[in-house]
């Protein structure tokens, strides 16, 4: 009677112990799913084009302040166009927020246009009150933004160095790695030929 | 139809750990409680909030009521009949044809699409809650009577959420591989 019990005390914590390793496994499987889904941003073949001189426009903050696009300057800009309606552009705020503390060297200016009291009440939430914050069309119109939320990186020069739909902080940080490495956009990197076919990437299609 | 008290005990002790888990959820992203009981459009806008506020509240008393001795049947129905609603919350939904929407089944940032399986997952649950609305049978319970009930809720809680995981898993595998 002993003997049984002991081993089934034994069996029981070993039974949790299992099922603790299964869900550590499924929990694991999940984060690489999270890590591997985001390619990088996702560039449509229009509008500008990377590695040029970005289009120059000059529109007014939300303070009425001037803010001029693609001009030469002292920082780089990061343009990051957004929605008040669009909630992958609300959950990509912090990390943008984040970006504007990290690089002093970046300006970093928020475009949306539409509705005023929507705007307010995202400037808000965000508490973005002191960023450069742009309303109107003249931006995304200069700029062929067709898809939200989307970046847009020009450097001190003025010249556009990357650019992508973003959907995700990854997405975001592909930007920089694109700024880093001088290539236009991932999809750019898999099909040019030095890449495609070397050992650097394999990745199946 | 009596029942062994250590089976009644697991399976309310897990299902009293799974909708507080539930309720803190809830809870804790309010705003997106919301959204998700409009995505589901089975209430008026009048009642969403008022809603959203109740249930977890709910779930939370379910799950203290299945806690305490006096009050476990009475709670066990209670978490049946939850379940019942959020099944065919989700049978509405799929009958309807709106298999994009979220879930909302494991919290925010645990996003998975409405999927028959989820009526099974939700059966499995009612079943939980059926099993722990029995009688107990009268029977001497010793130290190694509560060790086992708790043991057999921790391993049902554990593969529960093994389960919930490998089901968020398997949508974002077929995005995948593309299929």
């Amino acid at each position: 009677m002993e003997a049984l019990i002991v081993s089934n005390i034994l069996l029981w914590i070993l039974l949790i112990a299992l099922a603790f390793v299964v869900m550590g496994l499924v929990r694991q499987i999940g984060v690489l799913h999270a890590r591997i889904a985001p390619a990088g941003a996702l560039m449509l073949d229009k509008g500008v084009t990377v590695n040029e001189p970005a289009p120059q426009v000059t529109a007014a903050d939300r303070n009425g302040r001037p803010v001029n696009f693609g001009y030469p300057g002292d920082k780089g800009q990061l343009l990051f166009f957004l929605s008040p309606s669009c909630p992958v552009c609300k959950s990509l705020l912090p990390a943008i927020k984040a970006v504007a503390k990290e690089r002093p060297d970046l300006e970093v200016v928020y475009v949306s246009d539409g509705d005023p009291d929507a705007q307010a009440a995202l400037i808000r939430e965000f508490k973005l009150e002191d960023a450069r914050y742009v309303v109107g069309p003249e931006v995304g119109m200069t700029y062929q933004i067709g898809k939200l939320p989307y970046a847009v990186l020009i450097d001190q020069p003025g010249i556009l160095r990357a650019k992508g739909l973003v959907n995700s902080r990854e997405h975001l940080e592909s930007l920089f790695e694109a700024e880093r490495m001088g290539i236009a956009s991932l999809q750019d990197y898999l099909h040019s030929p030095d890449h495609a076919h070397g050992n650097a990437v394999k990745i199946h299609q | 139809m009596p029942l062994d008290p250590i089976l009644i005990h697991a399976c309310a002790l897990a299902l009293a750990a799974i909708l507080a888990t539930a309720a803190t959820h809830k809870l804790r992203a309010p705003r997106w409680f919301v959204a998700q009981l409009e995505a589901y459009a089975l209430l008026p806008q009048g009642l969403l909030k008022p809603v959203a506020r109740l249930l977890p509240l709910l779930e939370g008393a379910v799950a203290l009521g299945l806690l305490l001795p006096l009050s476990r049947s009475a709670a066990a129905l209670a978490a049946s009949a939850l379940m019942l609603l959020y099944a065919g919350a989700i049978a509405v939904n799929l009958w309807r044809g709106r298999r994009d929407i979220d879930c909302g089944c494991a919290g925010p940032g645990e996003s998975q699409p409405l999927r028959p399986v989820l009526l099974l997952r939700n059966s499995v649950l009612l079943g939980l809650a059926l099993l722990a609305t029995a009688t107990p049978l009268a029977r001497e319970l010793g130290l190694f009577d509560g060790f086992v009930a708790i043991a057999a809720a921790a391993v049902l809680l554990l593969l529960y959420a093994a389960v919930d995981g490998l089901l968020t898993n398997a949508p974002r595998l077929l995005k995948l591989t593309g299929r």
